[in-house]
């Protein structure tokens, strides 16, 4: 299941409507940039699931409970 | 006096000060001893943070809590503001407290966390910087921890409040309030409780920081918007550490060691909801809405349409739904999705913005609402990019796990490997996921770097942790023997060298400015002549309604 999928899809069905054409095209802009941005983290991806032992790392990360 | 019947209207005016106080996730990578690294942890970062009052060599290996000069309100629950000066007492939620002579905030271990206390300030602004400061000076530590220990014993640290495991930590706001309105949300009017509750429920929209999975026996969930809502188990409470509390009743003023008996002195909203924040956007919407809604309940101005039927079961059900198609009922039998709760608070307070109700009493309010709208408007037009680009933590975190899905085949929720990027999304350290975001401009800045760098090495010029700060500054370390938020203990040479304790009271947050006092700090560079002047100085700094209502 992919939530922001299923925003996506709802924000086309929305957008083919009356939207302001220059205000679409304002927010086409945003997620075009926002897209090849998100690029960023995936080098800290990669080297996230590269690097380690997954459920390791969960084991290690267990917190006393605090406040 | 009948504390009920106090009328000090002059507190309405008061600005929302506002501290926290935010518990950090720490461990040793690879270390899988029973009981977990957290005593290690904590304690190895702690010693890299300096401040004051000092200690003995090896203080940070034990648990004394430092004295403090009288005992609390009954209604506190034990902490280290409930010792009193003939004893020292165990106290594991407060270990080798300093504060910070950089900005006039302090740090302490709290069960096994760092806690990190941001200086009072008054902008809501300034609690962004401030946070973004100390976090800053938090990495500062975390590199030189880790810099002293082998390559198979770093120490993580995550800025988040949940181990997916079942234990949560805390990320307290503290916001000054009357004590009128303090007692008409805890005992005088349950609808002013209702709808605090109802608006902080509905502020995870725009403050969760967003988790994979669900705890606390709460039903299973791939993601979630807040990572605290499984925890909350009742309504409202003093305590923090069990049966969690969605309004946390302690009662702990921290601003004059009587205050709890004085109608008309100041009292501290302890709010323990929010989920901590790595964004501007989330950072911000933790205080500055926050502001707003108590401004309305010092006035009286309620709606009280705005009140969920079942505010626990709306949390879970809200947290439970990033699709964001859930609704909750409210008392008049309305059905409102997340959003359109939120929006109806944001209505609440520009409707009331229009009438000046916020004048000088919230600064930069025309601002917050702007920008409170804008945020709500994303979702309105179900725009996730755009919300994960003004700061929305919960979404670009979603954002991230989703696109490595995409990117690494056989990935699910379900997938230890995406439990691990949740943590690394607040990773403090260089593996951390939303400082990479933050470095490639994905995230709109609130604040400049140039405004954290000031508050990660000086204090709020407005509020009192000036002076704190610069009096730790300008002490001897060693006279320094104790210091609360609001007294600083000194330990100064007497009569014959017989030692002298000497308390300086700052009962104000909103007194002992740099605007008032630093004329005073450049007049003498004799400590006692300075204690005497500023003790001695005429500016009315007790917050008193007549005072107040004399300005």
């Amino acid at each position: 299941m992919r939530f922001l999928q299923r925003f996506n899809d709802n924000q086309q069905s929305q957008g083919n409507g009356d939207g302001d054409q220059g205000s679409d095209g304002m927010l086409l802009q945003l997620r075009s940039e926002g897209d090849s941005l998100l690029a960023a983290g995936d080098e800290a991806i990669r080297r996230a699931l590269a690097g380690s032992n997954s459920e390791a790392f969960l084991r290690t990360s267990r917190q006393q409970g605090g406040e | 006096m009948n504390r009920h019947s106090t009328t000090n209207a002059a507190f309405e005016l008061l600005p929302r000060l506002c501290g926290a106080d935010i518990e950090l996730g720490n461990f040793i990578v690879g270390d899988e001893r029973a009981g977990g690294t957290g005593y290690e942890a904590s304690r190895a970062l702690l010693a890299e943070i300096d401040g004051l009052p000092l200690r003995q060599a090896g203080y940070v290996n034990n648990c004394w809590t430092a004295p403090s000069p009288a005992p609390r309100a009954a209604y506190s629950l034990p902490s280290g503001s409930g010792a009193t000066a003939s004893a020292c007492i165990y106290n594991p939620q407060n270990v080798s407290r300093r504060f910070l002579l950089r900005n006039g905030g302090c740090a302490y271990i709290d069960l096994d966390h760092v806690e990190l206390c941001l200086p009072e300030v008054i902008d809501a602004f300034d609690h962004v910087a401030a946070w973004h400061g100390m976090l800053r000076m938090m990495k500062t530590a975390l590199d030189s921890a880790n810099h002293k220990r082998p390559p198979n014993r770093k120490i993580q640290v995550l800025v988040n409040n949940s181990d997916g495991q079942g234990n949560s930590y805390g990320s307290h706001l503290n916001f000054m309030i009357s004590r009128r309105a303090f007692d008409n949300i805890f005992w005088r009017k349950a609808h002013y409780l209702q709808f605090l509750a109802s608006f902080q429920i509905s502020s995870i929209l725009l403050t969760g920081q967003g988790k994979v999975g669900a705890e606390n026996g709460r039903p299973a969930t791939p993601y979630q918007i807040s990572q605290r809502a499984d925890f909350f188990e009742t309504l409202q409470g003093p305590q923090t550490t069990f049966n969690r509390p969605i309004v946390n009743a302690r009662d702990e003023s921290l601003c004059g060691r009587s205050n709890m008996n004085d109608p008309s002195a100041p009292a501290r909203l302890h709010v323990i909801f929010f989920d901590s924040a790595l964004a501007d956007g989330s950072a911000l919407f933790r205080v500055g809405p926050m502001q707003l809604i108590l401004t309305l309940l010092e006035r009286g101005l309620v709606n009280s349409r705005l009140i969920l039927d079942d505010p626990l079961a709306a949390l879970y059900n809200y947290s439970h739904d990033p699709a964001l198609q859930a609704s909750a009922e409210l008392i008049n039998g309305e059905q409102l999705t997340l959003v359109e709760l939120q929006s109806a608070y944001l209505e609440e307070a520009k409707r009331y913005a229009a009438q000046g109700v916020f004048t000088d009493v919230v600064p930069h309010y025309e601002q917050i609402l702007a920008l409170w709208e804008d945020a709500i408007n994303t979702f309105a037009k179900q725009d996730f990019m755009a919300a994960a680009r003004r700061g929305i933590d919960w979404v670009l975190k979603l954002m991230a796990i989703e696109r490595s899905m995409d990117q690494h085949a056989g990935l699910d929720w379900i997938s230890p490997e995406i439990k691990v990027i949740d943590h690394l999304y607040s990773s403090l350290d260089n593996d951390g996921l939303y400082w990479a975001y933050e470095s490639a401009g994905f995230t709109e800045p609130l604040v400049t770097p140039q405004r954290i760098a000031y508050f990660a090495a000086n204090p709020p010029q407005d509020t009192r942790a000036w002076t704190r700060a610069m009096l730790l500054r300008r002490a001897a370390p060693d006279s320094v023997f104790s210091v609360d938020w609001d007294t600083i203990t000194f330990k100064l040479r007497g009569k014959y060298n017989w030692p002298s304790y000497r308390v300086f009271d700052m009962t104000s947050p909103l007194g002992y400015t740099q605007a008032e006092v630093q004329h005073i700090f450049e007049s003498t560079d004799d400590f006692a002549e300075l204690l005497d002047a500023l003790e001695s100085d005429s500016t009315e700094r007790t917050l008193t309604a007549d005072a107040l209502a004399a300005v």
